[in-house]
């Protein structure tokens, strides 16, 4: 088959890598041995390796298994914009996204694993074969929700490659569905593992209906959070170019997510206090530590003022869009949510336990190697996930079809004039005008293709946007004569990425449909390696058709 | 490299490989010859309700094959069902109770819970007179008078409420536990993987995790148990008091009733009005704990006498 054969020619792509990629992989493998031993040492010897006891019988696999599923959520928050609003510069890197979910959801399962007493009975989990205890259980609920949404994003993530090494595009009536499928989804996965806790009676602090809410709250800053930092890697690691548009775009929505989330945050906390019930005990705990036990108040306190601030880094336009204050931001965030949604969220729900008895945990050197060596899993899998999609987005990879008849060698302009990432607005259009062209390729030093300037993104460029909403509550609060001003005059902020790209053997056909059904001007013809050989225009292409007519 | 050389020191035992296979990892020692077909039949072993007469029959037949090579000691697993028109329950006499804790040892030393590390089925509640009824908060597990009953406090032992709407088995992910027709909640064993969802849903900190392997000296051993009650645990599974259901299903007290020095537990059929426990129920002042929950334990704590 084909498809196997190319899959496989894909496949081999994760093996080809600089000294510096291997030099990750070891460092990854390092730890993820290190983790398997201490595992090895756990199954041997029991989760006794562990700090959880009979009183707090979740810990910190269970925490980082709540925060996880809140960054596998997260996809959509990149899959709404790009496919439902079809908001383009976040579309081209939803994939990314999608493929972030696919590693949190695996890390989610590996952290479910480790934390059971008996792994080897994880079958008797499944429904027919095993004894799922569906609907009753909220966790066969999850293992349904997380499962279904690994496929579904591993199915789209799939499919759209597939069809970009065929050089061809999506089709929207195979990916809609899915996609349709994939939003309520990803809200369910995060709703369903709130309720596992939520749904506990026994539990007084997690038996607040808010929980679900805030978890979602959380999850939609978190997630997006981490995918910021990986975009940015990405784009100085690679050929693909993510568009500043497009990050601060999310930051823009992770401005509203932690707003929610710290809404939230005090709502919980004015009941809780305000109140002050015998159930508020385990918050009090939390916040203010209780009998003389304190282990997790400066950790909290310290997880509310990362949040708090990073609110602030991402309410403002100004500091949202400076990459040092949003980079900032993002870490914050991360840490701020792992503290509050993982350990501050499972601990005191058994602190004090349901007879009184405070128990205070505190993770040992097992849990933690262990929880390192997932963390690194999920990094290697993202890492390869990566070098395995990437070729194949940016073009590099092509299945391409032998051609017959007229293919791109035999109409396009060769040679073409390329501009560099810092050419700015003028330039490009003394340029465009000078050689009476209506399009120039975007290279970066090595030669490769990014992206591509034409007439209509200088045009576009050159119209003011409507400011965002928060931009415009940023105007009220903060006036700045600064902000107004556009984001960037050069090509790399103007262009379009990735540029679409074909062979110099793509044929006619090929060439035609894809300018059609993309709606774009010109096709850049690049050889193997990147480079740019040629351009094919609507202009040459309607050459062709009105020769062969004549003839 | 300490780590290492404790992964080279693991025995190639059945649950070892079990995991090994899970992880598959352990490829090349996957027991393929016919000593090791227990292996298999143990991986395989159906839910305790899912299998016909003659499986279980095998099944036990292993399991005691099994416990005999671990606890060099013969041990019998009977499979005494519920008796028809029984519903069990337990009153527990607060005004009576000194907090001897003897119920608790006669339930370690009925039950085959782990030695190392220790596993206590009930536990015993100490709370100041006079102060919020019930403050569980501020009760204490752990105290060691030289004598008791201390002045001004009184003791409330707490195990399974073997509740009729238990919040422990509605959240089991594989149905692992269950509401026995007897009314005792009950766990398989062998079928438990050890989520410990159960044990978050409790309100009553009643179910306890094996976090090591149980060990249990050979002349420690009860050697006549139940198979949803008293036979030796794992590794990495959940277990729980189950109204000693090796004793009451065929006509005996629980272990901690027979121990309490002052008459403090009462138990019986509940659907039998001229039980001792239904005499308590209708005469007595009585109360079940946390009844918000809705949980309807058939613990039924009350005071024969006020003080």
């Amino acid at each position: 088959m084909n498809i196997t054969k190319n899959f496989f020619i894909a496949l081999k792509q994760i093996t080809i890598g600089s000294k510096k990629y291997y030099f990750w992989l070891a460092f990854l493998s390092f730890f993820i041995l290190l983790g398997l031993s201490a595992y090895f040492d756990q199954l041997n010897r029991g989760l006794i390796t562990t700090a959880m006891r009979d009183q707090v019988s979740w810990g910190l696999y269970i925490s980082n298994f709540t925060f996880l599923v809140g960054v596998a959520a997260a996809a959509v928050y990149l899959v709404i914009p790009a496919y439902v609003y079809n908001f383009k510069p976040i579309k081209e890197i939803a994939l990314f996204g999608e493929m972030v979910a696919i590693t949190a959801i695996t890390m989610c399962i590996l952290f479910i694993i480790v934390d059971m007493g008996q792994p080897s009975r994880v079958w008797h989990l499944l429904p027919v074969i095993g004894a799922m205890n569906f609907p009753s259980s909220l966790l066969a609920w999850d293992v349904i929700v997380l499962n279904g949404y690994l496929v579904l994003n591993a199915i789209i993530v799939f499919y759209v490659l597939y069809r970009l090494s065929l050089g061809k595009e999506y089709r929207m009536s195979v990916v809609w569905p899915l996609i349709i499928i994939s939003i309520p989804l990803a809200v369910s996965i995060h709703t369903v593992t709130a309720f596992i806790y939520n749904g506990l009676p026994a539990r007084p602090f997690w038996n607040a209906s808010i929980v679900a809410p805030r978890f979602l709250g959380s999850a939609f800053c978190s997630g997006p959070a981490i995918m910021l930092i990986l975009f940015q890697i990405i784009r100085k690691l690679s050929d693909v170019d993510i568009e500043d548009r497009a990050i601060f775009k999310i930051a823009e929505l992770i401005a509203y997510a932690m707003g929610v989330n710290l809404f939230l945050l005090g709502a919980e906390v004015f009941k809780e206090f305000y109140s002050g019930s015998i159930h508020s005990v385990p918050i009090k705990y939390l916040y203010f530590g209780l009998h003389g036990k304190t282990a997790f108040v400066s950790w909290i306190w310290f997880a509310t003022l990362l949040n708090i601030t990073a609110f602030f880094l991402f309410l403002f336009p100004k500091t949202r869009q400076n990459f040092m204050t949003l980079n900032m931001g993002c870490v914050f965030i991360i840490m701020g949510i792992y503290i509050e949604k993982g350990m501050g969220l499972i601990v005191p729900g058994f602190i004090p336990d349901t007879l009184g008895e405070i128990y205070e945990y505190s993770p040992t050197m097992q849990e933690i190697i262990i929880t390192i060596g997932i963390w690194a899993v999920g990094a290697m899998l993202y890492t390869l996930l990566l070098k395995f999609a990437l070729p194949v987005y940016t073009g590099r990879l092509r299945f391409g079809i032998k051609a017959k008849g007229v293919v791109a060698r035999d109409i396009m302009t060769a040679k073409p004039v390329t501009i560099s990432p810092d050419e700015t607005a003028e330039e490009i259009g003394k340029l465009l005008i000078s050689r009476s062209i209506s399009g120039v390729p975007v290279v970066n030093s090595d030669n490769m293709v990014i992206g591509l300037v034409s007439e209509s993104d200088i045009i576009f460029k050159a119209i003011q946007e409507e400011p965002y909403f928060v931009e415009k509550v940023g105007e009220l609060i903060l006036p700045d004569e600064e902000r107004r001003k556009k984001l960037g005059n050069t090509a790399k902020e103007l262009m379009t990425s990735p540029a679409i790209t074909a062979f110099e053997d793509t044929p006619l056909e090929e060439l035609n449909k894809t300018i059609t059904n993309r709606k774009i001007k010109r096709i850049i013809i690049v050889d193997k390696e990147g480079h740019p050989v040629g351009i094919v225009s609507r202009a040459d292409i309607l050459k062709t058709l009105e020769s062969k007519i004549r003839k | 490299m300490k780590r290492l050389r404790d992964l080279s020191e693991i025995k190639l035992d059945r649950r070892t490989l079990l995991k090994g296979a899970a992880l598959g990892l352990a490829g090349t020692a996957l027991p393929l010859n016919k000593a090791d077909a227990s292996f298999w039949e143990a991986f395989f072993q159906k839910h305790f309700r899912e299998m016909g007469k003659e499986d279980l029959k095998k099944v036990i037949e292993r399991l005691e094959r099994e416990y005999e090579k671990k606890y060099k000691k013969a041990i019998r697993i009977h499979n005494h069902p519920a008796m028809p028109g029984v519903l069990f329950g337990y009153g527990l006499d607060l005004s009576r109770c000194i907090g001897c804790r003897r119920c608790v040892y006669a339930c370690f030393k009925e039950n085959n819970p782990s030695r190392d590390p220790q596993i206590h089925l009930i536990t015993v509640l100490r709370f100041k007179k006079g102060d919020k009824w019930v403050d569980l908060e501020n009760s204490e597990k752990y105290y060691s008078p030289q004598q008791v009953p201390e002045p001004g406090y009184f003791y409330m032992p707490v195990q399974c409420q073997q509740c009729e709407n238990p919040p422990c088995v509605k959240v089991c992910p594989t149905q692992a536990t269950w509401k026995e027709p007897d009314g005792i909640v009950v766990i398989d064993y062998n079928w438990c993987i050890g989520c410990r969802y159960c044990m978050a849903a409790c309100p009553y900190g009643a179910r306890r995790f094996n976090w090591a392997e149980p060990s249990i000296p050979p002349d420690e051993m009860t050697t006549e148990t139940h198979y949803l009650g008293n036979r030796p645990r794992y590794k990495g599974v959940v277990e729980k008091c189950t109204f000693c259901i090796q004793r009451t299903r065929i006509g005996k007290y629980p272990a901690c009733l027979e121990a309490c020095p002052v008459g403090a537990r009462k138990f019986g059929n509940l659907l039998d009005p001229n039980s001792e426990i239904r005499y308590a129920i209708e005469n007595k002042r009585v109360f079940r704990l946390k009844e918000d929950l809705n949980t309807y334990p058939k613990f039924y704590y009350f005071f024969a006498y006020g003080r």
